[in-house]
């Protein structure tokens, strides 16, 4: 799956590149170039791409995509440093944030932006994507399919058989998306530990993507995924009727991805045009309009807003606080010791 | 002349300014301090809740220690200003067991650590971290060493809390400033109220109106109002000489002109030459002792005006001298032919006083005209000096026995064997126009007036005595003075 992806990236950047190249050729003879390392899709985010290539024709935008762990390590790795850094994984992003490689962004935008969702001043959630449940429609055929956890809980142990490598979910450890998913679903009930055992029971696929959850579901290895970014699953269910997205109905967590601009970022001004229009309302419009990230602002009407999924879902919506606790999920001990409960947990049943 | 110094109110506001900046400096530096501690001790009491926190979930498993970081403890340190955070568990040797950045604790700060908790402000990572740390000590089965747990913050909460802290202790005090200031323009303005109704009496006063003040005034102003009322009285009495002198001048000399204007007017109705020689020679007469009594007049108001300006400084004279060359000068004269002008016998050597030579000259001539005029024909009229040795005066205001110093004195006399004066006549004798109830003579009553003028101007006494048997003693006692000493 990798290289295809990166081949679809390479010719997409190609393209990208040609067109801003030209743009940019047309507008002004020097643009400013602008690296941003991102994990997050290109496909899902480039209707922004293109809005923020038209406001601003002067910045020269290289948007590399990676994967959240890459991210993190090129953050103190790589020089020269990227301007500004997405990713999902909040609490890498935040310990990054601690160690201070961000800078401080001050902008009539980010005063205005919601104290919950930023940090410092200096990292920004931009995004609000509920994690939700996927079932393919083979599922409903067989048994009820679940609503909350405690479903979820039930159908592995009741329809263990049935199951058996048909469910799918994060791996902790290749996914820091996952990890914190996981981390924060067992701050809630310590019943969460018996969902693991579940999933140990029907020797659930781990793997490292929603993507990946999504495309196994649509080629029908999977049945079920559990804790899947619903802004991928939501435009993926659209185009693969097979697939059906469930916001749990107990619980849903959300997950923010969070940027922010590199303290050497070698194009600050650039960087914190592109910061400022992720949060102003032109960018947060396209990502209401034209993407499934859901935009934070209480001011932006789309379908895709967080007061709107708020509307739909209710009251169940738990965003995953952006603060200092997120620096103990980093913690190598705590991870440790987590990631060896979860093993432990996961075989529990298996080894019997 | 009045010279306007300053003004009461801008100086009283600038002690008041001079004060407040002074104790403000002081109150301001103290309120700086005080609040900076207090911004430390409410933060520092939070890095204690977060180590204890985290100190709680250290455990010990197979002899090494395991800790799980509590998400509490670091939102503890993060506090509500989001601050970076920094823990770190220690071991015994000082390795990190636990942490979340690479800060190196130093040797030193470990072992005060291991005494008592230890709170400490450092540089690092480019910028100011509040530090913590305790020792823990913990029992496992395997192993007991302690751990020590270390744990920071940045201090923009700090910096905040005692900015605010700092900016109510700043408001509070210039508030009072501000306040007092009020307070103080008014409470001026209340206590310069006495001086103000004192500026309206004054100013509504007329220019001849000299009775004393009739106004309330404060403690402290009563020097000035008393200062004012003997002000007034002085020149009350001042005008009154002035007054009265201008009156008996006027007096005085109308008479001879009216005696004039009636001698002439008797021989212009004559037709007899011999009436018109002798109404001449009657005017010629008159005119001369009208002339004299002018010049008198004339020398009076000099010397009393000379009396007011600054008597400039004065070369010595040598009194002796001067008294033996004016009593020759009037022993020739023709008034003194009836007389037996004398000298008794003089001190020997100059006798030095401070005196022009023709107030000498014209104090002499007035009481010898004074002793020939009346005096009977025959009557010794006698000049003399003597020295008066001791005779002892305060040197300042400061008066003790022993600042009292010794002026010598020289003491001049005319002394006669006429009829003399009654005790209650010598006293009014000085007062111009006075002529001690003798109307026999054709004096005018100016002499002695005169004479004792220029007394005060030297700086000396005028004394009237009676003499036994009977005449009249003048003296005048003048200080002596160093002929060396420049004037």
């Amino acid at each position: 799956m990798m290289p295809r992806r990166v081949s679809l990236s390479l010719s997409l950047l190609a393209l990208l590149l040609v067109g801003a190249g030209v743009a940019a050729g047309q507008a002004r003879a020097a643009a400013t170039p602008l690296v941003v390392d991102a994990a997050l899709d290109r496909e899902v985010v480039a209707p922004l791409l293109d809005a923020f290539r038209a406001a601003h024709p002067e910045i020269a935008l290289d948007f590399r995509d990676r994967s959240t762990l890459e991210v993190d390590a090129l953050v103190a790795e790589a020089d020269p440093a990227p301007d500004v850094v997405i990713s999902s994984a909040m609490p890498w992003q935040m310990a990054r944030v601690n160690q201070g490689h961000a800078r401080r962004l001050d902008s009539p935008a980010a005063r205005r932006w919601p104290a919950w969702a930023k940090w410092r001043d200096e990292v920004f959630g931009f995004t609000f994507e509920p994690i939700v449940m996927a079932y393919r429609l083979d599922l409903s055929r067989h048994m009820m399919p679940p609503q909350t956890h405690a479903d979820l809980h039930t159908l592995l142990t009741t329809e263990r058989d049935m199951l058996d490598g048909r469910v799918t979910t994060y791996s902790p450890l290749k996914s820091g998306v996952g990890y914190t998913l996981y981390q924060q679903d067992a701050r809630y009930t310590p019943r969460f530990w018996d969902l693991v055992a579940g999933m140990g029971r029907v020797d659930a696929q781990l793997e490292g993507s929603t993507r990946a959850m999504l495309e196994g579901l649509s080629d029908g290895r999977y049945w079920l995924g559990y804790n899947l970014l619903g802004s991928y699953a939501m435009v993926w269910a659209q185009e693969h009727p097979e697939v059906i997205v469930q916001v749990p109905r107990d619980y849903s967590l959300v997950m923010m991805r969070m940027a922010f601009i590199h303290r050497d970022a070698p194009h600050p001004a650039a960087a914190e045009a592109f910061v400022d229009f992720l949060l102003g309302r032109e960018g947060q419009r396209v990502l209401a309009g034209q993407t499934p990230l859901f935009s934070v602002r209480p001011d932006i009407v789309g379908p895709y807003t967080a007061a709107r999924l708020r509307d739909q879902v209710g009251e169940r919506l738990f965003p995953i606080p952006l603060n200092a606790s997120l620096l103990a999920f980093v913690d190598p001990q705590r991870r440790a010791a987590f990631l060896e409960r979860w093993r432990r947990e996961f075989r529990r049943d298996v080894t019997k | 002349m009045i010279e306007v110094a300053g003004s009461l109110k801008r100086r009283l506001a600038v002690w008041l300014l001079v004060t407040v900046t002074g104790l403000g400096a002081l109150l301001m530096i103290e309120a700086w301090v005080s609040s900076q501690r207090a911004a430390e001790r409410a933060y520092d009491s939070q890095l204690e809740a977060a180590a204890l926190t985290i100190a709680e979930a250290v455990q010990w498993e197979q002899g090494e220690p395991l800790i799980e970081v509590p998400a509490a403890a670091l939102q503890i340190l993060a506090t509500r200003h989001q601050e970076r955070v920094f823990y770190a568990v220690l071991d015994a040797d000082g390795e990190a067991v636990s942490a979340n950045l690479p800060f190196a604790i130093e040797p030193g700060w470990r072992e005060r650590a291991a005494a008592e908790p230890l709170a400490l402000t450092a540089r690092l990572d480019g910028e100011a971290w509040r530090l913590y740390g305790r020792e823990v000590d913990s029992a496992g089965w395997v192993s007991q060493e302690p751990v020590q747990v270390w744990v920071g913050h940045t201090r923009a909460g700090r910096m905040a809390l005692a900015d605010e802290l700092f900016e109510r202790t700043l408001t509070r005090f210039v508030a009072m400033v501000l306040l007092a200031g009020v307070l103080m323009a008014l409470a001026l303005r209340v206590a310069l109220g006495p001086m103000r109704r004192l500026r309206r009496v004054l100013r509504r006063r007329d220019a001849d109106d000299m009775r004393p003040l009739d106004a309330r005034v404060p403690e402290e102003m009563r020097e000035l109002a008393q200062t004012l009322d003997h002000l007034f009285a002085r020149q009350r009495q001042s005008r009154e000489a002035l007054l009265r002198f201008t009156a008996d001048a006027s007096h005085q000399l109308k008479t001879p002109l009216a005696g004039l204007q009636s001698v002439s007017e008797l021989a212009l109705a004559s037709e007899e030459p011999a009436e018109w020689r002798a109404a001449l020679s009657a005017v010629h007469e008159g005119a001369g002792r009208t002339s004299r009594l002018a010049g008198q007049l004339l020398s009076l108001a000099r010397l009393r005006h000379l009396g007011e300006a600054e008597a400039e400084a004065v070369a010595p004279l040598d009194l002796a001298a001067a008294l033996r060359e004016t009593l020759l000068d009037w022993a020739g004269r023709e008034a003194a032919r009836d007389h037996d002008l004398g000298l008794a016998e003089l001190p020997a050597g100059p006798v030095w006083v401070r005196a022009e030579g023709w107030a000498i000259r014209e104090l002499l001539g007035n009481l010898i005209d004074n002793a020939l005029r009346y005096t009977p024909p025959g009557s010794v009229i006698t000049l003399g000096l003597e020295r008066l040795g001791g005779l002892e005066v305060p040197k300042g205001l400061e008066g003790g026995d022993q600042d009292r110093e010794r002026v010598d004195e020289v003491a001049l006399f005319v002394e006669d064997d006429g009829p003399g004066v009654a005790e209650e006549v010598r006293e009014r004798l000085l007062r111009p126009f006075e002529r001690g109830g003798r109307q026999d003579t054709d004096g005018s009553g100016l002499g002695l007036s005169i004479v004792d003028s220029i007394a005060r101007r030297l700086g000396g006494r005028l004394v009237l005595a009676a003499r036994e048997p009977h005449g009249l003693v003048v003296r005048l006692h003048l200080p002596l003075c160093d002929p060396e000493e420049a004037p």
